[in-house]
């Protein structure tokens, strides 16, 4: 069998987390009861208009800034002609020749490596209705309610060559979404969905094989299982003395295959052309400029900060680049300087995760602040309390907004570190276990971490263990 | 002399000072209506309740509440304005039993001066004609002569005026639809500026060019109802946000100093010579009375249909493409699947003008074809936008003939579609370059049928072509709508 | 020009009686003569940046039409649904 590459190509589309729909005043929820979100306009009644929502621009214009593209303050909207009892106008509102956001890229990280992905465009268009289907009916059932919610549609480059590469893209582009406070990304919901272009060809090669679309891929693991095996039935295919057909298909997640929809001959002609019941789009320079400094450090940035800069794994890095709230704690943690990013990323990893799992509160709801968990960390460091103690420090201070450093004192957790103190305490251990040091001294070297247990013992715990070691290590060495 | 012979402005007058009171005038429309509507059929749908609105404005006037001047004018409505709970059928099978759930824009100052509702008026189907003769309900007939068309698409609202079934009516215009009816049965008929009346619930034949506009006896009327309909709306993109004067308070009929410019690719071989000289005639009258005329050159003026049929039939390909028999309006009896409901539904639904028309819109617009055909038409709407421009620079006002002849007969040009599109020969510029236009009578053909002269003036330049058109009017003695036999009661009387 | 008359209708939704057809293709194959008759300007189209689109806020109104309102023009309505013939996903 030949050497072959896969290459793949993506669109997403998000819903937009506006209040209102794009073209009309109609609430923008999910969930309610069945067409009870429709006005005249979202129903596509006769004579109605479309206005657009000036959030739906900002949105798309953010979005446009993190994926680094060419923002076009002058463009406009265009019909998309096609039947279908989910459109009411028969037409989507939608952007051909002129999209809001032009050609950029999104940087992901795949296997500890940086990825360029190539974004070809984003554009603003309205989502469609849901037809609902019921095995004991005859007709399907028509639900306008998402008619008229607001998507972006993020077109990628043919620059993915795994679907690893297509998960951390995808993935990227939900965490994107999130920390712009722009969409929603309810999976279960729908929120974010996308189709999959995907195409193989020899190792080498410079130009691509035919590209089959796949459509109805509905959560980041279809989209890996999509492409793995559309990937495998063009290389079958072509192994086998055939040829790939142009042609689009449809992904049944249920069954893991794709089945063809429509075939190249039976491509829509959706006679696209420039929505006349609206007029120009124009953002002012000052206002893209604006909308740009307006934007946090994204989570690919921070990704990349966390396994260049601080040394993460990027399982961890990503775990806590992706989540906002952990994400900006870490980040405020790590300026005060006082500690190791790694223990930060720790301690935010387990048992921050472990609280909040069992509370159900993010950081920003519980007690802690970056003042005080460093103050924390910090003492376990230089070895002043154990990591048993800090963790019944920790406890408190997540429920209450106390300082650790009393919390300690208080408690009484201070390790000790005197020198004089702990050579005592060990000649004295060593002098009661005489057994355990001529053992160790005959070659039992498993000696020693009995003897410094029963340092650990009797100091009740507040000796730093790895000094004890290093003393009583020394001790049987010169006895 | 009846109320009904009187114009909206003289019956504001008579109202106001209370020398006839609402119901009065209400009652004597629709005493006419009963006596003429079967021969003219100038109505879809005729409101049940005027009287009671008519009632409910005498109320208001004798309770001494501060009445707009238009409250108590009975108004007609064409059918593809939308008026909630009132049937809006667009003279379309496949809209027989729609009934709006909301109010197009504009009804709602109508509503709020108190006019009085008579109805929905008979139109071409979908707006697409010339002749109201596509009508799924019934063809309207000329009152100067009930064998001709009253022109179209307007033409229930043209001829209602003239038969006096209403003082002032509603139309819309996309490439004449108000002046060529208004031009046929010697009404006034005005086509503002596009953005200046909201085009909200108006429905949509071809977005770009589609404009509601209004029809009345005299150049007053119109200035009195477009001063109330005219204005910025938020729920139409395309609504052009300015100050709007009152035209009517500033209506002056002085046409010393007025420079008209006369086209001479408006008076080619197309045009009947007995309009020419009628226009001309009309010209040099104002022409008399101190205007100045230069004749101008609008060289793209050939290419005007050609350019209105292929953009207005791309964007009613797609406009009317939601008639498809799922959330309202008509659904075929039987079909074996998706496909077949919408293919049946709509072939059923509309009828053979409407098809032609989203036929071409669609095949305009079909990949391959899309850059020959609507693109090009694009450029040379741009031109022809451009060419008004130029010429404005030297001229106030830009006289035409609206229509190219007098009334045809019903019958005669319904089947050859490229005769009945010459119909719009000197309308569809105004459309394409999206300005202001208003038709008034201009003397009468040999068969003694009315004859129309345009007044285009640059974008929202409606003051100056009203005051040209009633300069016009009161140099003629004003206008005499009502054709004698129909005054009487037509036919039967 | 001749037009596909069966491919425009199909792409239209519009089927045509068979004994309408001729008629059809005669009246559309003259009307495209016509308006293809064009001049070729050798210009691109722009946008209009002069005259910018006012947007709206982002501002939901809820309960502006009840249900019953917004189907009440409906061939077929079911459980507050639209009836369609099934559709396959």
């Amino acid at each position: 069998m030949k050497d072959y590459e896969t290459v793949i190509g993506l669109e997403v589309h998000a819903e937009l987390n506006t209040q209102s729909k794009i073209y009309c005043n109609c609430r923008n929820a999910f969930g309610l009861e069945v067409n009870s979100q429709v006005c005249p306009v979202c129903m596509g009644m006769p004579g109605t208009l479309p206005t657009l929502n000036e959030k739906v621009v900002e949105y798309a214009i953010r979005m446009g800034h993190a994926m680094h593209c060419k923002i076009n303050g002058v463009c406009k909207q265009d019909r998309k002609n096609y039947f279908y009892p989910d459109l009411p106008k028969a037409y989507q509102i939608s952007q051909a020749e002129v999209p809001l956001c032009g050609k950029g890229y999104l940087d992901v990280m795949v296997a500890g490596e940086m990825r360029r992905i190539g974004v070809t465009r984003i554009h603003i268009e309205e989502d469609a209705g849901k037809l609902l289907h019921d095995e004991s009916f005859a007709g399907s059932l028509l639900d306008l309610n998402r008619c008229g919610v607001p998507l972006i549609e993020i077109v990628s480059e043919p620059d993915m060559r795994s679907s690893a590469e297509a998960k951390a893209y995808l993935e990227t582009i939900k965490s994107i979404l999130q920390y712009l406070n722009i969409s929603d990304c309810k999976m279960q919901e729908g929120s974010i969905r996308c189709d999959v272009n995907v195409s193989v060809r020899e190792k080498g090669a410079t130009e691509f094989g035919t590209r089959c679309e796949m459509k109805n891929v509905n959560s980041f693991s279809a989209a890996v299982r999509g492409i793995e095996y559309e990937a495998k039935r063009q290389i079958e295919l072509l192994e086998a003395g055939g040829t790939v057909e142009q042609e689009t298909r449809r992904w049944d997640n249920s069954k893991g295959i794709s089945i063809v929809m429509r075939s190249k001959e039976d491509a829509q002609d959706y006679r696209y052309f420039p929505e006349p019941d609206l007029m120009t789009i124009v953002v002012s320079d000052e206002k893209i400029q604006a909308i740009k400094e307006s934007l946090p450090e994204l989570p690919n940035v921070k990704l990349q900060r966390y396994v260049f800069d601080f040394g993460l794994s990027q399982m961890d890095a990503t775990l806590i680049s992706e989540d906002i709230s952990r994400s900006s704690f870490f980040d405020a943690c790590v300026a005060i300087g006082t500690c190791k990013p790694k223990s930060i990323s720790n301690w935010i990893l387990s048992d921050i995760a472990k609280y909040s799992n069992e509370t159900g509160k993010s950081i920003p709801e519980t007690a802690l602040t970056p003042e005080h968990l460093t103050a924390l960390v910090e003492q376990v460091e230089k070895g002043v309390i154990s990591n048993a103690s800090a963790k019944k420090v920790f406890q408190i201070i997540i429920e209450k907004d106390q300082d650790p450093l009393v919390v300690i004192e208080e408690k009484g957790m201070k390790q000790n570190s005197d020198m004089e103190f702990l050579e005592q305490l060990a000649k004295d251990v060593l002098a009661q276990n005489e057994k355990s040091v001529s053992d160790y001294r005959g070659g039992k070297t498993n000696a020693l971490g009995y003897l410094v247990g029963q340092c650990m013992k009797a100091s009740k715990g507040k000796v730093n263990p790895g000094i004890v070691k290093e003393i009583v290590t020394r001790m049987l060495n010169e006895g | 002399m009846k109320l009904i012979n009187k114009n909206a402005a003289e019956l504001s007058e008579m109202l106001q000072a209370k020398q006839c009171s609402a119901v009065e005038l209400t009652q004597e429309v629709l005493t006419q209506m009963d006596a003429v509507e079967s021969q003219v059929g100038a109505y879809v749908t005729r409101c049940e309740d005027a009287l009671e609105q008519a009632k409910q404005v005498d109320n208001a006037r004798v309770a001494g509440e501060k009445l707009h001047p238009l409250a108590g004018i009975p108004i007609g409505i064409k059918d593809n304005i939308s008026t909630r709970g009132i049937r809006t059928s667009c003279s379309s099978r496949i809209l027989e039993n729609y009934v709006p759930p909301f109010d197009a824009t504009v009804m709602k100052p109508i509503r709020d001066a108190k006019m009085v509702i008579l109805g929905k008026m008979n139109m071409d189907e979908f707006a697409m004609g010339s002749s109201t003769e596509t009508s799924y309900f019934h063809p309207t007939h000329n009152p100067h002569n009930l064998d001709c068309v009253p022109g179209g698409s307007s033409g229930g609202s043209a001829a209602a005026i003239a038969a006096g079934e209403a003082i002032l009516t509603l139309g819309s215009d996309t490439g004449g639809s108000i002046r060529q009816p208004a031009s046929l049965c010697g009404v006034v008929g005005l086509k503002p500026t596009y953005g200046s009346v909201s085009r909200y619930g108006l429905v949509a034949f071809a977005s770009s060019l589609d404009q509601i506009g209004l029809l009345g006896k005299s150049v007053k009327d119109a200035a009195m109802l477009q001063s109330l309909i005219q204005g910025h709306d938020k729920m139409d993109a395309t609504s052009s946000y300015r100050t709007y004067t009152n035209l009517y308070e500033n209506l002056n009929g002085d046409v010393k100093g007025l420079r008209i410019g006369v086209p001479k690719e408006y008076f080619g071989a197309g045009v009947d010579a007995q309009v020419k000289d009628a226009v001309w005639k009309g010209i040099r009258l104002l022409e008399q009375n101190g205007a100045s005329v230069k004749e101008i050159s609008l060289p793209s003026t050939e290419y005007a249909i050609n350019t209105y049929y292929i953009i207005a039939s791309a964007e009613a390909s797609s406009n009317l493409a939601r008639f498809d028999g799922v959330r309202y309006g008509y659904r075929a009896q039987s079909y074996t699947d998706l496909t077949d409901m919408y293919e049946k539904t709509r072939s059923e639904g509309f009828g053979d003008e409407v098809k032609r028309r989203i036929m071409l819109g669609t095949f305009v617009l079909s990949s391959g074809f899309y850059d020959a055909y609507y693109k090009k038409a694009k450029l040379v709407q741009r031109r022809i936008g451009q060419e008004f421009t130029v010429a404005f620079q030297d001229c106030d006002v830009i006289v035409t003939p609206t229509a190219p002849s007098a009334a045809f007969r019903i019958g005669e040009n319904i089947g050859d579609p490229l005769k009945m599109y010459y119909s719009d020969v000197c309308t569809v510029t105004v459309n394409i370059a999206g300005l202001p236009a208003i038709s008034v009578p201009c003397g009468k053909s040999e068969m003694g049928l009315p004859l129309g002269m345009q007044f285009v003036g640059n974008a929202f330049a409606e003051q100056t072509i009203l005051n040209a058109a009633y300069g016009y009017e009161r140099l003629v003695g004003g206008f005499s709508v009502m054709p004698e036999s129909i005054c009487a009661g037509g036919k039967n009387a | 020009m001749k037009i596909d008359i069966p491919h425009i209708a199909k792409l239209s939704r519009l089927w045509i009686e068979p004994e309408k057809m001729e008629k059809f293709e005669t009246d559309m194959a003259a009307i495209v003569d016509m308006v293809e008759h064009l001049p070729d300007v050798d210009e691109a189209l722009t946008l209009d940046a002069k005259h910018p689109m006012q947007l709206r806020e982002d501002v939901a109104v809820e309960h502006k039409f009840r249900r019953e309102e917004m189907l009440a023009n409906a061939p077929e309505v079911q459980s507050g649904c639209l009836v369609v013939p099934k559709t396959v996903e």
